[in-house]
């Protein structure tokens, strides 16, 4: 079980120094900080400035062994655009992205695996249909469409709700469900065939052979063979949970982590995005390590196949 | 009822009360706040007038926040008007020297003296020891940084492009001041109103911790002050009630960061927003036609143009870039994209140079002459080979729409352009690759055409420094332009610049003026200035 561990994790920090120095090199290979950043109108002396200053002129081999050492240090720079901590800017956003994120997912579990649940132990029923149909609008409709069209309906032509902004409660209604809905459908039509082919196995007959009663059935023996599919859709979209909203916050004036992603590459202000994207690789990396580990606890089968090795 | 004495003071009393009461009231009576949904509100995440150079800046910053010692008339001919000064007089063609206003307020309580002029010109502040052209700077001693600050790398540059030759500024007392150039400059007054020259409040400098904290949050003298700057998501100013020009008519403005064009339509259509700024054209209809909503257009100082690269060997032959200027129908790009809602300018002139006495009358645009242009690429021996046209995707409203119309125009005459999109502008000017032309705007800032014609096309300008467009003669009239003391002789230099650049050997075409498209509530009685900024002064203000 310890090498399995191991290994496991070794893979994980190998995926995120892959990630920074792809980040690291295309960044610099796409478009000069300095004249980004400071328009087209810039003087050449300003922009020269510019770029001794943030070690621009230096070749990228030189520019990259600077980062790694700094990133060694917890070092991870300061924003090019007002000199802030890198660090502290991405963190100061995290909290405003998963005040939606974190209920969007909440509202995708809670509401999607039970639907798919339902539809798959009421197969081809109005009810099995509608939970289709639905789905299919959730995951297929993009959330740019999904959140304007939301807007107009709810805060232009009801005035129920605001617009865009962050100051109250009221204004994270709208976000979170232009988030959820299209995660609710994915997972209820995910559940709905997870649910549906393990209901077709041998030992779902024999259990139902063997006279327990319906709900043992599908509580104790299908829905926990059902899950581990499932568990790997929920672990992308835990992981996701940083960085899964940008098209939402720009639609919704949304203050996170996705608006910031936006700025930063757009400004290629250099730390901020290198950062953001080691934050983000980790989450993803940590949420996929999680789900790793969950099926050995889920699934014993998995573990016994681990120990074993 | 007897009525005594006593009641008679009582009545007298009401009476006087009632009099008095109401208008002291009126005058405290609770203020409106607005919120406005802007796209950007600041590039680069500071209100520092000098790192924040930009048409988003210009509108978060005048005239609201930050002013100088000479004002530019927003409202009217943009012409310049008293302000922190209150009369400016020549002593010789290099010297200015200045009265300040005497019991104007910064936000911090302080009085405003020469201490703070000098501050805001000095090294410590702008030029980081960098010296002025044709002299050395003066009093530079005379500032110690209090704490560890770091200017942006990029503000010394950009101070010096708009003050290549000063040399400091002299406080003769506690409230004149003197501006001592290096060497003669007819244009000291308009730099003096021009984006960046601003005053800034010494001791809140000195007590900040540093350049970020003090950027988030400069102390000067506007009729509004900073409450609150969140980067990227809103910036609240509010009313500064001991500003010199009287109690500001607002509460609060709150400038709200809402990138997409829908949202800010949506929140304007839900009373959410009381002003939605920079809408497309396409957009006007959907709000002028909704109850109680008006978009207001203004042309602003800044003109769009098509640049060529010299270096590229087919536009080396100015017969060449002379058949892409008579190839445009400029008309027709403002009526199918601009709904009209815009204009063609004399060339690269703007109408402030009237005011300074420089606009040259009967100039105008190349003519709309497709024969014209097929016929100068006949005499080039243009024999159809691609131009690349690197182009953003909508840096400026409308740009890839009319680098397609342009193209298409081009392509009625003879000349093969293709599009290559581009990311940002370091792609744009990337010299690696044949470049050819490429989309730039051009902006007035002193009502002289020292702005945009010699600083974006001169020998320092950006067209020359990289490497797109060079021309001696060009370069001789700029010195002129910068130099002379001699109205007639620099009249003369910009019509033959004007000749150079737009005719004989083009630099650049202009195509039209810009124009900006704000949604607002119709009951609000405020007027759009031909600017990017937004007046919320009294006077602009009368609800």
């Amino acid at each position: 079980m310890f090498p399995f561990i191991l290994a496991k994790i070794a893979r994980a920090a190998l995926t995120i120094v892959l990630v920074m120095t792809f980040a690291f090199v295309v960044l610099r290979m796409s478009g000069d900080p300095a004249q980004v950043l400071l328009g087209p109108d810039a003087p050449q002396d300003a922009v020269d400035a510019f770029r001794e200053r943030w070690g621009l002129n230096d070749p990228i081999w030189q520019q990259y062994l600077a980062y790694l050492e700094q990133i060694l240090t917890f070092d991870f720079g300061v924003s090019m655009r007002d000199q802030s901590p890198a660090l502290d800017l991405v963190l100061e956003r995290i909290p405003a992205t998963l005040a939606i994120t974190i209920p969007a997912l909440i509202l995708k579990i809670g509401i999607g695996i039970p639907a798919g649940v339902y539809a798959a132990l009421h197969r081809e029923s109005v009810a099995d249909r509608g939970v289709i149909m639905l789905s299919i609008f959730g995951f297929t409709i993009p959330s740019f469409v999904l959140g304007l069209v939301l807007v107009l309906i709810f805060a232009v032509t009801l005035g129920w709700l605001p617009s865009g902004g962050q100051d109250t409660w009221q204004h994270a209604i709208l976000p979170i469900a232009t988030l959820s809905i299209g995660g609710i459908g994915i997972l209820a039509r995910f559940s709905r065939s997870a649910m549906i082919e393990v209901l077709g196995q041998p030992y779902i007959r024999t259990a139902m052979a063997k006279g327990l009663p319906w709900r043992d059935v599908v509580w104790k023996h299908a829905l926990p063979n059902a899950v581990i599919p499932i568990i790997t859709l929920i672990g992308f979209m835990v992981g996701a949970l940083i960085a899964g909203a940008v098209v939402v916050e720009s639609i919704f004036s949304w203050p996170g982590v996705g608006r910031l992603i936006v700025v930063s590459v757009a400004n290629r202000d250099l730390a901020v995005v290198q950062c953001l994207l080691l934050v983000i690789a980790a989450s993803m990396v940590v949420a996929n390590l999680c789900v790793d580990f969950a099926y050995g606890l889920l699934d014993p089968r998995l573990r016994q196949k681990r120990a074993a090795h | 009822m007897l009525i005594n004495r006593r009641h008679t003071l009582g009545l007298f009393g009401a009476a006087a009360g009632s009099l008095i009461l109401p208008r002291h009231l009126m005058a405290q009576a609770p203020r409106r706040s607005i919120t406005i949904a802007v796209q950007k509100i600041t590039n680069n995440n500071t209100l520092d007038i000098w790192y924040e150079q930009s048409n988003v800046g210009e509108r978060v910053f005048f005239p609201n926040l930050w002013e100088g010692l000479i004002l530019r008339d927003w409202m009217g001919n943009q012409g310049p008007v008293p302000g922190l000064a209150t009369e400016w007089t020549r002593l010789d063609d290099r010297t200015i020297e200045l009265k300040l206003r005497q019991g104007v307020r910064f936000h911090n309580g302080d009085e405003l003296t020469a201490e703070d002029v000098v501050f805001s010109f000095s090294d410590e502040r702008l030029f980081a020891g960098t010296e002025p052209a044709g002299g050395k700077t003066l009093y530079a001693e005379n500032f110690k940084p209090q704490n560890a600050k770091e200017l942006p790398a990029s503000v010394p540059g950009v101070a010096r492009r708009l003050w290549p030759a000063l040399r400091g500024v002299e406080a003769v007392d506690r409230y004149t001041v003197r501006f001592h150039n290096a060497t003669p400059d007819i244009t000291l007054e308009g730099r003096l109103y021009a984006f960046g020259s601003q005053i800034a409040n010494r001791r809140a400098w000195d007590e900040a911790a540093t350049y970020a904290e003090w950027a988030n949050r400069p102390v000067s003298t506007g009729p509004y002050r900073v409450e609150e700057f969140r980067p990227d998501v809103s910036l609240t100013l509010v009313a500064f009630d001991d500003y010199w020009g009287g109690r500001p008519p607002l509460e609060r403005i709150r400038f709200v960061e809402v990138p997409e064009v829908a949202s800010r339509v949506n929140g304007l259509l839900s009373g959410e927003y009381d002003f939605a700024c920079d809408l497309p054209p396409d957009q006007i209809a959907t709000i002028s036609d909704a109850p109680g909503l008006e978009v207001q257009s203004s042309t602003i100082w800044n003109h769009r143009v098509t640049v060529f690269n010299k270096q590229n060997e087919i536009l080396a032959d100015p017969l060449v870039r002379r058949a892409f200027t008579h190839s445009i129908d400029r008309q027709a790009i403002v009526d199918a994209l601009w709904g009209g809602q815009t204009d063609i300018p004399a060339g690269l002139q703007f109408d402030s140079f009237r005011t300074s006495n420089m606009f040259v009358e009967g100039w105008a645009a190349p003519d709309y002459n497709p024969e014209l242009a097929r016929d100068l690429l006949k005499q080039a021996g243009y024999n159809g080979d691609p131009i690349p046209y690197r182009l953003l995707n909508n840096y400026y409203t409308n740009q890839t729409p009319t680098a397609q119309v342009l193209v298409e125009m081009w392509k009625q005459v003879g000349l093969n352009v293709e599009i290559e999109m581009k990311e940002n502008w370091g792609q744009i000017h990337d010299p690696e690759g044949t470049r050819g032309v490429f989309d730039w705007s051009a902006s007035n800032n002193i009502n002289d055409p020292v702005t945009p014609l010699v600083v974006q096309f001169g020998p320092n300008g950006e067209a020359q420094q990289k490497r797109n467009y060079w021309n001696d003669e060009m370069n001789e009239l700029s010195a002129v332009m910068e130099t002379s003391m001699d109205a007639a002789a620099r009249q003369k230099a910009h019509a033959r610049m004007l000749e150079i650049c737009e005719r004989e050997d083009p630099a650049y075409t202009v195509l039209h003026q810009n124009a900006v498209f704000t949604g607002m509530k119709s009951e609000l009685n405020w007027k759009a200035a031909p600017a990017f900024a937004m007046d919320f002064r009294a006077a602009n203000w009368t609800v």
